[in-house]
């Protein structure tokens, strides 16, 4: 069991079901699990069919929902950055400030952000109250931006510090004779902000590229865009260095599915061995297509069960040839 | 004797001072408007989208408006009526 479970996949695959199956599969076995939903267009409540909010509320023994709100948490940040503003400088400037944030808000990487921080502060906190954390990201293109996040940002943010470290030190050189100026540059507090950032942004990474710590899953079809999808995706993670945990193929056509499906299970068997191929050392598990839709914790339980192959070495034993190990 | 030490005392206060007029004020000058020179394109890379520069991090930047807010206002100004980066880098080097 990985302590952070990432399921990802193209829209539609079956994520949430995935997720959430897994997530009650291990509450099932005792392990204290919160499962999260980091698409901003949630149905992680639905999946369950008990409401779940921004807070985390308990489904049942040992299992806890979260639905990320990008809204709520970048306001909980701006009133943050108001309230310290307001303690250091004159109400003035605050109001001229509030301009300034209504513009960051309104900024394009203000949601991402917001929901990289809450799942990062997440990840953090977890280990008191939780045993493993299961998220249901959204689709492949924006999560992957979510999880490459880090890397690309900790490099923008040591720029800035570097520039900073340089105006400081001439400011010093220029503060010898100047007393004023000396005693303003005593301690730098943007020196310390950028720095308690880049240091965040780099546990992050940390947490993420750590094999033994989280493990992304991907949920995929036998359908061609679906497969294809994945392996780019499972590919940028790898150059990322996030590990897979593994693979779910959902919605197999079962060989009782009648004469309508046949020529579909035809085409199905040769993309099933496609994927077989393309991903042997990845853990791989088929869930049936279902005659109804999933919904409520009672249908979520015979998924879960066949999910908890999902940690065997080699799943299918027989069927297919699978080896083992990290991935390539 | 008194007197002769005055002088000397005065001499030498006359000394210092001309001295860092003509040498070290000036040289200092010329590190100080580098310093804020290089502060005001920090600020340019942290609060560029103020002005309708993309910036890949600016929900992060956020938090260091409290500590900028005082210079935020005159820094725009600043950066805004830059008209004559030529002799902007002129006035750099000691013309005069």
């Amino acid at each position: 069991m990985k302590r952070f479970s990432f399921f990802g996949g193209k829209g539609g695959t079956g994520k949430t079901s995935c997720a959430a199956a897994y997530a009650l599969s291990l509450s099932r076995r005792g392990v204290r699990t919160l499962v999260v939903s980091t698409d901003p267009a949630h149905s992680l409540s639905d999946a369950f069919d008990i409401p779940i909010g921004y807070e985390a509320v308990q489904l049942r023994e040992n299992l806890h929902g979260l639905e990320i709100d990008a809204a709520v948490e970048a306001k909980k940040y701006m009133e943050l950055i108001q309230q310290k503003t307001l303690d250091l400088v004159s109400a003035v400037i605050v109001d001229e400030i509030k301009r300034q944030i209504e513009i960051a808000y309104m900024s394009p990487g203000a949601e991402e952000a917001a929901i990289f921080d809450k799942f990062v502060e997440l990840m953090e906190s977890a280990g008191d109250v939780y045993d493993a954390i299961v998220f249901d990201t959204a689709p492949t293109g924006h999560t992957l931006r979510l999880l490459t996040l880090p890397e690309i940002l900790g490099v923008w943010i040591e720029q800035l510090i570097e520039k900073r470290q340089k105006a400081m030190h001439l400011m010093k050189m220029a503060a010898r004779y100047d007393s004023y100026l000396a005693d303003r540059i005593k301690e730098d507090p943007i020196l310390g902000t950028l720095t308690a950032r880049k240091e965040k942004f780099a546990l992050a990474r940390d947490l993420l590229t750590d094999a033994s710590l989280t493990g992304f899953f991907f949920v995929l079809n036998a359908e061609k865009l679906s497969i294809l999808e994945t392996a780019r995706a499972v590919g940028l993670l790898v150059k990322h260095g996030i590990s897979i945990g593994g693979i779910v193929i959902n919605k197999v056509i079962p060989p009782e599915a009648g004469t309508f499906f046949e020529k579909r299970r035809t085409a199905q068997e040769e993309y099933l061995a496609e994927i077989d191929g393309l991903f042997p050392s990845y853990s791989r598990v088929r869930l049936p297509l279902l005659d109804s839709d999933i919904r409520g914790v009672e249908q979520l339980e015979s998924m879960a069960v066949e999910l908890e192959a999902l940690e065997v070495e080699s799943p299918l034993a027989g069927t297919v040839k699978s080896g083992s190990g990290e991935g390539p | 004797m008194k007197r002769i030490w005055s002088v000397v005392k005065k001499t030498w206060e006359f000394i210092v001072l001309f001295h860092h007029g003509t040498f070290v004020d000036k040289r200092m000058a010329v590190v100080r408007k580098e310093a804020f020179d290089i502060n005001d394109n920090l600020m340019l890379l942290l609060f560029g989208d103020f002005l309708g520069i993309p910036n890949p991090m600016s929900y992060y930047m956020l938090e260091l408006l409290p500590y900028v807010a005082d210079d935020l206002e005159s820094w725009e100004r600043r950066i805004q009526n830059r008209k004559f980066i030529i002799a902007e880098k002129a006035a750099q080097y000691d013309f005069d």
